[in-house]
């Protein structure tokens, strides 16, 4: 089979050759015979009659000779697309509108089938990465559905949950790299020694961690990736065991990974060992996650997920057993949930993302149902010509292949032509934030996306080509060629055929609005929610102190005389810290104990997003006082333990009396007496981790002193415009420590409308599908209803020689309008009605069946259409009866 | 020469075989040859030899080659591939079966 394609191919390549080698051979053939014939005593003129005779034409043997290769079919094709491309130079307004139709539904596709295939589709890149899965703990009865995996989680699971061959545990991380004075900041993952190989791709040149270097006084090693080589070590083969400065402290590198090696959505540059304390592996510390420590599996070949879920779930119930906290534990719904790696990560876009392409594959069809439109049209007004071409001879096959060619030719260059409407598309996505999706880096132009154009376009072309040939076909020869006009009639099924077309188009655009609107409506809603501070004015940062230069006491003082500086920078109105930022991506919630709190019958113990604040951060960020005091800087320097709680908090646990007063431990357990936290303030709700947050979980504010984390958010209101400032404080932290660089320095209000992206932009998207398919809508009809009226010109005219008055053939127009308005209004309602509840999980307070959006929906659907058909009926209007009656 | 000596469909293809499966041929060889093997007795259809022979190359059955021919002419020369010469193999009383045609042929035109 491949042989002969080759061979074919060769033919093809060399075509003049094959002619010309043809004719010599037969040239060479008859020549070779006469010269017998004429020996043998025969004279010229008598041989060359004979030859002729047997032989039979040259050219008929020379078309056999290139049917036996299939030859043939290529000439054939090359005469149809001649023909094809003749025909659509011809009506140059046709082929435009035809190809810009193409153009943008191709490219709308495309743009989110690269989405799609690069944050859905495509595998991760690991060998047998189907049996990839994370595992974390949820206690949802707590309001904490994801917390991560523990160090003991991991130590007690390795090695004995057979359904996995191994499990490993990873939490990501920024460290500062570099010598003094030339410092960066580098994306880091800290990884237990199993994770490459669980991911089965390490390390290609040197080795991956050891066992032994996973405590903090071994682990001072790392493994580069293969960005981070090239341009660091300019990718010298002998960077093993060179020394690399993380966070101050020497390390040596130990390896580098290949140039594929990607996990998930993280850019780490740099892989350092998850290194722990004994302590930190107790089964104290079994539920201390706190969603900073993730973990994954690779499932055996022959386990299933249902078998490590179960697997897990044994061992669980095996180890609660001797849990002092058993029961907490217990009630809060505590579970180890084992997920596809995959899935897991896309997750919470996916419903989005298959939303979107649900609106590019309406609008493909409304373009479709366009085209298809225009193709009838066209068609119909060479009823005739096809009539006299079948009389002629012309078969069926050869007329639909004439079809398929025309409609395929127009589809390929609408499709070439969609590939650079997608590459903008792709541009204008990453305007947009989708490379900052899960797995949106991966999103490109690539091979894939081209060879996904060009089966579209061939299927879009047979799909086009189908309902024009079974017109082409069914018509009744002689009837067509009887027909007065020169067109022909075009028949009463063309016509529910095309003005169906035009009704499901109204309905498909519809929908395609209704849920563009529910969409904006949506967002509107969002963005109207408050984050219960006053978000505006202000700029935050993200400060990391590297532990080793910044113990406890350190951070302290460094944190007071940020607080100094930053002060007195001009434009300050007050500035504070934090150990985490509302909106910063990273929000966990930890338990808290309330003296004198006696859990209800089927209450859970409860996590709460917990804060170490200092200096004037409620007074930075805008929080409004409800009773008591604010924190401020003396409460980290005095050794009273106070706090302050929001108002949700004290709703939950005091409903009926004050917040002040009360006491708690930051623990899941009551402490002692002496380690008791005092509320000193109430303040009001502030929205966490998002906008959309709807469940107020309740938050505790400790002192900064009492509530020491990893890195440090500085808070800073100021008059000016926020961003104004940030060169000002990057110079105020290089003043404390020139290594120590701030980074994510963003407004509350970037945070804030960041945050939204995953909103935003399908919104935006959505808006932009609608608008295109309500142009497409509108060139359908007027061209149908133009068409109707120039078919029936003849009649309008006789109906006005006899007396009718424009107002009434105007009247006729628009009515036909009207009910393939309403028609596709009523279908679109009911679409749009279950479009709704297929949104409903995207969808933020707004219900699916929202009457305002459908009536505007209708209103625009209306307006549009009517607009569309007052031109052809005001033409139909001004036919005048001699003119109709006389022409052809 | 009697219109009745038509070859049944598939047989010329394997005459071909056989003829260039002695030695490499141009067309208007294979025609005279065949015509010698089977005692002049068989009559080819002139249009269909060259769609024959481009058909067998197309499948690979023979190979053709540019070379010079006896009165020193260019020519297209075709020689018998392996894996002609394999279906060649593989058809028992291949001989036997040509000369069998050759024969019935033979009879019916004596008979005309």
């Amino acid at each position: 089979m491949f042989k002969r394609l080759g061979s074919l191919f060769r033919v093809l390549t060399r075509r003049r050759e094959f002619e010309d080698g043809m004719s010599e051979e037969l040239r060479f053939h008859i020549e070779q015979w006469t010269d017998d014939l004429v020996r043998s005593g025969m004279s010229r003129g008598k041989a060359a009659r004979l030859i002729r005779m047997e032989l039979g034409s040259p050219t008929n043997v020379k078309a056999d000779c290139r049917e036996a290769f299939g030859v043939h079919l290529f000439d054939e094709l090359r005469r149809e697309l001649t023909y094809a491309a003749r025909l659509l130079r011809k009506t140059p307004g046709f082929t435009a509108t035809a190809l810009l139709t193409l153009a943008v539904c191709f490219g709308a596709n495309l743009t989110i089938f690269a989405v799609i295939d690069s944050v859905l589709l495509r595998p991760l890149p690991f060998p047998e990465p189907g049996r990839l899965v994370t595992i974390f703990n949820t206690y949802p009865k707590a309001g904490v559905d994801r917390d991560g995996s523990s160090l003991t989680n991991y130590y007690e699971r390795r090695g004995h949950i057979s359904a996995f061959t191994s499990i490993a545990i990873y939490g990501y991380g920024t460290e500062i790299i570099g010598e003094p004075g030339s410092t960066e900041r580098e994306p880091t993952m800290r990884v237990s020694p199993d994770f490459f190989s669980t991911l089965r791709l390490g390390p290609v040149i040197g080795r991956t961690f050891a066992e032994e270097e996973t405590t903090s006084e071994t682990n001072h090693v790392a493994i580069l990736s293969d960005t981070f080589w090239r341009q660091r070590y300019n990718a010298d083969p002998n960077v093993i065991g060179r020394q690399i400065r993380v966070n101050s402290v020497p390390r040596t590198v130990i390896g580098v990974l290949p140039p594929a090696f990607r996990f998930l959505s993280s850019d780490a540059r740099l892989f350092l060992p998850l290194a722990s304390r004994p302590e930190d592996r107790l089964p104290s510390r079994r539920h201390a996650g706190g969603n900073v420590i993730q973990m994954i599996g690779r499932l055996r070949s022959d386990a299933t997920l249902a078998q490590a879920q179960s697997q897990i779930d044994a061992q669980n119930a095996t180890l609660e057993v001797d849990d002092p906290q058993a029961k907490m534990i217990a009630d809060a719904g505590f579970r180890s949930l084992v997920v596809p790696l995959h899935a897991d990560h896309v997750a919470a876009i996916r419903p989005t993302l298959l939303l979107l392409e649900a609106g590019v594959l309406v609008l493909l069809l409304i373009g479709a149902v366009n085209l298809v439109n225009l193709l009838l049209i066209r068609a119909s007004g060479r009823v005739k010509e096809l009539a006299v071409r079948q009389a002629l001879g012309a078969s069926h096959g050869y007329l639909v292949s004439e079809t398929l060619v025309e409609t395929t030719l127009l589809t390929l260059v609408g499709g070439l032509l969609g590939l650079a409407v997608g590459a903008g598309g792709i541009r204008l996505l990453e305007a947009l934030g989708y490379d900052r999706l899960p797995l949106g880096g991966r999103i490109a132009f690539d091979i894939r996306l081209a060879l996904v154009a060009l089966a579209g376009a061939i299927v879009m072309g047979i799909v086009l080509a189908a309902p024009i040939a079974w017109f082409n076909l069914r018509r009744h020869l002689g009837n067509a060629l009887q027909s007065e006009s020169r067109g022909g009639t075009s028949g009463r099924t063309a016509q529910i055929l095309r003005h169906g077309f035009i009704v499901a188009q109204i309905a498909l655009a519809f929908i395609l609005l209704a849920g563009a609107g529910l969409l904006g409506l949506s967002l509107q809603r969002v963005t109207a929610v408050s984050p219960g501070f006053q978000s505006d004015h202000i700029l935050t940062g993200q400060i990391l102190l590297p532990w080793a230069t910044y113990p406890d006491a350190a951070r302290l003082t460094f944190v007071e005389n940020l607080m100094d500086k930053v002060g007195h920078m001009p434009g300050v109105l007050a500035a504070g810290v934090v150990d985490n930022v509302p909106f910063s991506g990273k929000s966990g919630k930890s338990a808290a104990t309330v003296n004198g709190h006696i859990l209800r019958p089927g209450e859970s113990a409860r996590g709460h997003y917990s804060y170490g604040v200092g200096g004037d951060y409620f007074r930075a960020m805008g929080f409004s006082l409800r009773a008591g005091r604010f924190l401020t800087a003396d409460d980290s320097r005095r050794s009273e333990r106070v706090c302050v709680v929001d108002e949700d908090f004290a709703r939950y646990y005091w409903p009926n009396a004050s917040a002040i007063g009360q006491r708690l431990w930051d623990e899941s357990t009551a402490g002692k007496d002496a380690e008791a936290f005092t509320v000193v303030g109430v303040v009001g709700g502030v929205k966490q981790a998002g906008l959309t947050e709807d469940e107020a979980q309740g938050a505790i504010y400790y002192p900064y002193a009492f509530r020491i984390g990893d890195s440090v958010f500085v808070a800073v209101r100021t008059s000016l415009p926020p961003e104004s400032l940030g060169l000002a404080l990057q110079k105020v932290v290089r003043q404390i420590d020139s290594d120590i660089p701030v980074n994510d320095l963003r407004s509350m209000e970037t945070r804030i409308a960041d945050s939204l992206v995953a909103r935003r932009s399908p919104t935006l998207l959505a808006g932009l599908f609608s608008g295109i398919a309500l142009l497409l809508t509108a060139i359908g009809t007027y061209g149908v209803l133009s068409y109707a009226v120039a078919q029936r010109r003849r009649e309008i005219g006789v109906r006005m020689a006899l007396g009718a008055q424009p107002a009434r053939i105007r009247r006729q127009f628009l009515s036909l309008s009207l009910r393939l308005l309403a028609g596709g209004t009523l279908l679109g309602l009911i679409g749009a009605w279950q479009a709704g509840r297929a949104m409903g999980t995207v969808l933020f307070h707004v219900q699916p069946l929202n009457l305002p959006i459908l009536a505007g929906a209708a209103c625009v659907m209306g307006i549009l259409c009517f607009a569309a058909c007052l031109l052809p009926s005001q033409r139909a209007a001004r036919v005048s009866p001699m003119e109709a009656l006389t022409e052809g | 020469m009697s219109k009745t000596a038509e070859l049944l469909p598939g047989t010329l293809d394997m005459l071909i075989l056989k003829a260039v499966s002695l030695k490499p041929l141009h067309g208007y060889g294979v025609l005279v040859r065949i015509r010698q093997i089977s005692g002049d007795a068989l009559e080819i259809p002139q249009g269909s030899l060259y769609p024959a022979l481009y058909r067998l190359e197309h499948h690979g059955l023979i190979a053709a080659e540019w070379g010079q021919s006896e009165n020193n002419r260019r020519a297209k020369y075709y020689t018998l591939t392996a894996g002609g010469r394999r279906l060649r193999d593989e058809t028992a009383g291949w001989n036997r079966l040509a000369t069998a045609i050759a024969a019935a042929l033979n009879t019916t035109s004596e008979e005309v």
